[in-house]
């Protein structure tokens, strides 16, 4: 979207100001960064519940006949390794094997999909679909007229059984929910490492949907959740946020998300430069970064190994589960786990040893 | 909200003055409310001479860096060390124990802003 135009409200804006959270723009959306504290918010999803707005998520319903076999053509995982009910994580690849976006896909049925891109990339993601999508398959763009509530923390489901919404079913699958006689998709998936919920809802529920969610959460401990936390969990679980370990610079094979790519499709956007990519082995490789000192990496500095550069940081941030600097890194193939390695933060050398994310254990099946 | 008995600076530092040319300062209520959960502190060296206006240490949250200027010139006599073990005492009592620097000041106190300037200055940003 334009940069200059005023950033997009979401459906929840005015909960937001009523609750006193501190707005901020994140991909051309004002989104809630924090209500009451990013440590206690972090706190309650770790702990309890958080209930996220994470509306500024683009939605698009691509349906008619061979969508989930068109979508197949395009995206980098394998489509066909999940079912109906199913959700998949995947990426939109360009010609150069580039990231334009990560994305999560619901696989209703055959000719029935629904994607969820990035913020700032939704707009890209629809145009390109809609681009080398058949005759047969439409694209729709739901980006305005649904909002995301994620529901997240080991108390999530207790939440949600209370508010009369499904929860019985696995990690990465979804059921469609009756909300007031409208249908309502209730995925379990999230961006914390914690067992939790994303419910995708027509923006006229949404509203009354987070009153009623909030105030079913106040009891069990939870508490609304900004994206502050949200960018703290994520990192705490080693999760890519693109534009930071994913763009048209960091391919998938960089990031070690091989797994989310189908190599043994005949075909998917950007295949035959990252089948180049693998088999030459990448420039350079995403791996985790503990500090062993006090300090706090942040994305984009130096790491140096004996005095040679030999990467950079592409997020960092204090872990409020470990109370310890951790950071993601794009490092040069010779650098190995466990060795040690130093942040220039600042002109400071902060010390850090490779590790292997997760920084904190997932709890997502539990 | 803003003590009375205290000087502020731009740069959202406050000064308390401790007589005999001494003088402790910290960040205000404001700064850390801007700031969010401060989680570490960069302090400088006792003994070090600071000038006013250039940065001194920094202050991280979450989310960000900020820097420390030193409001007045002077010579780091004290430094508050519990700040750096506890962080989050700049959240929850900026103006008492989340004091962080003492300095003997070089020459004659600088006039700094009064309690109710300093508010006006953040009710108009």
């Amino acid at each position: 979207m334009d940069p200059s135009s005023a950033p997009r409200l979401s459906p929840l804006n005015d909960r937001h100001l009523t609750l006193g959270a501190k707005m901020g723009d994140f991909g051309g959306w004002l989104m809630p960064i924090e209500y009451s504290g990013t440590i206690a918010e972090h706190t309650a999803v770790r702990e309890r519940v958080g209930l996220f707005d994470v509306s500024h998520m683009g939605k698009v319903r691509i349906h008619g006949p061979q969508s989930a076999q068109f979508l197949n053509s395009v995206l980098t995982n394998d489509l066909n390794r999940i079912g109906p009910g199913q959700a998949q994580y995947t990426m939109l690849c360009d010609g150069d094997g580039g990231v334009i976006d990560d994305l999560l896909v619901y696989r209703w049925a055959d000719d029935e999909v629904f994607c969820i891109p990035n913020a700032s990339n939704a707009g890209r993601v629809v145009e390109l679909l809609r681009s080398l999508a058949p005759e047969s398959v439409v694209v729709v763009d739901h980006h305005l007229d649904h909002g995301i509530i994620a529901v997240q923390g080991p108390a999530s489901a207790d939440l949600l059984d209370a508010m009369g919404l499904p929860t019985g079913h696995d990690y990465m699958s979804m059921v469609s929910a009756d909300l007031d006689g409208t249908p309502v998709i209730v995925a379990r998936s999230g961006y914390t490492g914690e067992l939790g919920y994303e419910l995708v809802v027509p923006v006229q529920l949404i509203d009354q949907l987070w009153a009623d969610l909030l105030m079913l959460a106040r009891p069990l401990g939870g508490l609304p959740a900004g994206l502050g936390a949200r960018d703290t969990l994520r990192l705490e679980m080693g999760y890519p946020l693109h534009g930071h370990e994913l763009s048209a610079e960091i391919s998938p094979v960089q990031a070690r998300l091989s797994w989310a790519v189908g190599w043994d499709k005949p075909t998917f956007e950007g295949r035959e430069a990252l089948v180049v990519e693998r088999a030459a082995g990448p420039a350079r490789v995403l791996r985790g970064l503990k500090a062993t000192q006090r300090g706090i990496p942040r994305a984009d500095l130096p790491v140096l190994r004996d005095g040679d550069i030999v990467g950079i940081t592409t997020s960092g941030t204090f872990s409020p589960t470990l109370r310890e600097g951790i950071a993601l890194a794009l490092l040069s193939p010779a650098v190995q786990e466990g060795d040690v390695v130093q942040i220039d933060v600042r002109g400071r050398l902060l010390e850090a040893v490779v590790v292997k994310p997760p920084f904190v254990a997932p709890t997502t099946r539990a | 909200m803003t003590p009375d008995d205290l000087t502020y600076t731009a740069e959202h530092e406050w000064v308390r003055d401790l007589g005999d040319g001494v003088v402790q300062f910290g960040i205000t209520d404001h700064a850390q409310d801007a700031l969010g959960d401060i989680v570490f502190v960069t302090l400088p060296k006792v003994g070090v001479t600071l000038t006013a206006g250039e940065p001194c240490g920094e202050v991280e949250s979450t989310k960000s860096v900020s820097e420390v200027y030193a409001p007045v010139s002077g010579e780091v006599l004290r430094c508050n060390e519990a700040v750096e073990t506890a962080p989050e005492t700049l959240n929850s009592d900026p103006y008492g124990a989340g004091w962080l620097v003492e300095l003997r000041v070089d020459g004659a106190l600088p006039k700094l802003m009064a309690a109710s300037e300093y508010e006006g200055l953040i009710s108009a940003n």
